[in-house]
């Protein structure tokens, strides 16, 4: 098998697979994303008597925002809207999470220089866009 | 008309994301349109919409890679090109009139129209010539068939001529806040020449990153609100997640037919609402 099949027909012999990887990382931050918004949503209509949370996040970027978020959750002031913007942030790093990983994989796993370089554009893009303001 | 309360958010996105799904447009083409008429400001529709895109993307790429259709090399490449074009069109789109977003919908939502009436399952050829710049970049593949029992080999072609278009896909899809899978689709088939199973299922892994380039733009400009996006995405899930459940069940000619009046209809009426200016 010349190397440039490796990245589509590794699937074969037990060797490493990055298809089979990439697709429960999709898979886990989806549900885990809807989870955190389902749990959140329950406990805002719980403690408020309503279904829709109250969010203020006006010319901040994901970066920032989860930041607080984090910041408030360590503090110990978990709310609803604490379960819901970390629902928002996993929903939106589950590609993020997928691009870097298929990165690490065409770097160790495939040594394929060519489309390691790709990812990293990918990923550095999405890194700017994402501490946008 | 009152503010739309969650429930009447999750109610239209179930709907749309189960349309999206069953037809195969994605619920962004139903979800924008009904959101508008529920008079939501179409930025905010089209913000909200596109964080859905990435949930929709998610579940759907996730089962499709790990059945070994997505060729993850010609989705990287082709990402490159689509999440710069998401960036682009995120951005016009926060500076455009409504009235222009509401007729370029309209015209999306027709040319939808066009390429659900002109499918058919076309038999698929590898093509013959396949030029030097595609073979350098590794664009092939291989995939089992289980209609056939075979397996199937591919090389992409024309690279130098897919990925500039995708940049064109990815600025449709920030700009409208839609996957734009249809569009990604027939450029992955007619342009690089990919077997439509590999088309599809690269098209929804593309879809992801670059809604999520477009996000990012919207949620900067703090046009996406939390409270009102648990709803939509809760919503648009759910309903693909129904819609691609009765898909297997419900494939005839009516049903294509329903979606098919269903977009000219929407495309007509978003059109003439962004000519008469009653946004």
């Amino acid at each position: 098998m010349s190397r440039a099949d490796a990245g589509n027909q590794s699937a074969q012999g037990g060797r490493f697979d990055m298809r089979t990887l990439v697709g429960w990382i999709l898979l886990a931050g989806l549900l885990s994303s809807l989870a955190l918004l389902i749990a959140g949503t329950i406990w805002q209509y719980l403690s408020a008597g309503k279904l829709e949370a109250e969010f203020k996040l006006e010319g901040s970027d994901l970066y920032h925002y989860a930041v607080s978020i984090a910041r408030s959750a360590l503090a110990g002031h978990w709310r609803p809207q604490t379960l819901i913007a970390l629902g928002i942030c996993v929903l939106l790093l589950t590609p993020y999470v997928r691009v870097l990983v298929s990165m690490l994989s065409f770097l160790f796993a495939e040594r394929n220089l060519k489309y390691t370089l790709f990812t990293l554009f990918v990923l550095c893009v999405l890194t700017y866009t994402l501490f946008l303001r | 008309m009152p503010e739309l309360s969650f429930g009447w958010l999750l109610l239209i996105s179930v709907v749309a994301g189960f349309v999206g799904a069953m037809s195969g447009m994605g619920g962004g083409v139903v979800l924008i349109p009904a959101l508008t008429l529920f008079h939501m400001h179409i930025k905010d529709a089209i913000a909200l919409s596109i964080v859905s895109v990435i949930a929709t993307s998610s579940g759907s790429a996730a089962a499709y890679v790990r059945e070994h259709l997505t060729n993850l090399k010609i989705g990287m490449f082709l990402e490159m090109f689509t999440i710069i074009g998401a960036l682009v069109g995120a951005a016009i789109s926060l500076t455009a009139g409504q009235a222009m977003l509401f007729i370029l919908f309209g015209v999306v939502l027709l040319a939808s129209a066009a390429t659900l009436f002109f499918q058919r399952n076309r038999e698929w050829k590898q093509p013959e010539h396949v030029d030097a710049g595609s073979r350098w970049l590794e664009l092939n593949g291989s995939y089992h068939d289980q209609a056939s029992g075979e397996d199937v080999q591919y090389q992409a072609t024309r690279a130098y001529l897919g990925g500039p278009l995708m940049f064109g896909a990815g600025l449709i899809a920030g700009l409208l806040g839609i996957g734009a899978g249809a569009l990604k689709v027939l450029i992955h088939d007619l342009v690089m020449g990919l077997p439509p199973k590999v088309s599809t299922t690269t098209s929804n892994l593309i879809i992801g990153v670059t809604a999520l380039a477009g996000t990012s733009v919207f949620l900067a400009a703090g046009r996406i609100d939390p409270g009102k996006a648990v709803p939509i995405i809760l919503g648009v899930s759910a309903g693909a997640f129904l819609g691609t459940r009765v898909l297997v069940r419900l494939r005839n000619r009516t049903v294509r037919r329903f979606f098919l009046i269903v977009l000219l209809v929407l495309g007509v009426e978003m059109i003439v609402r962004g000519i008469r200016g009653e946004l």
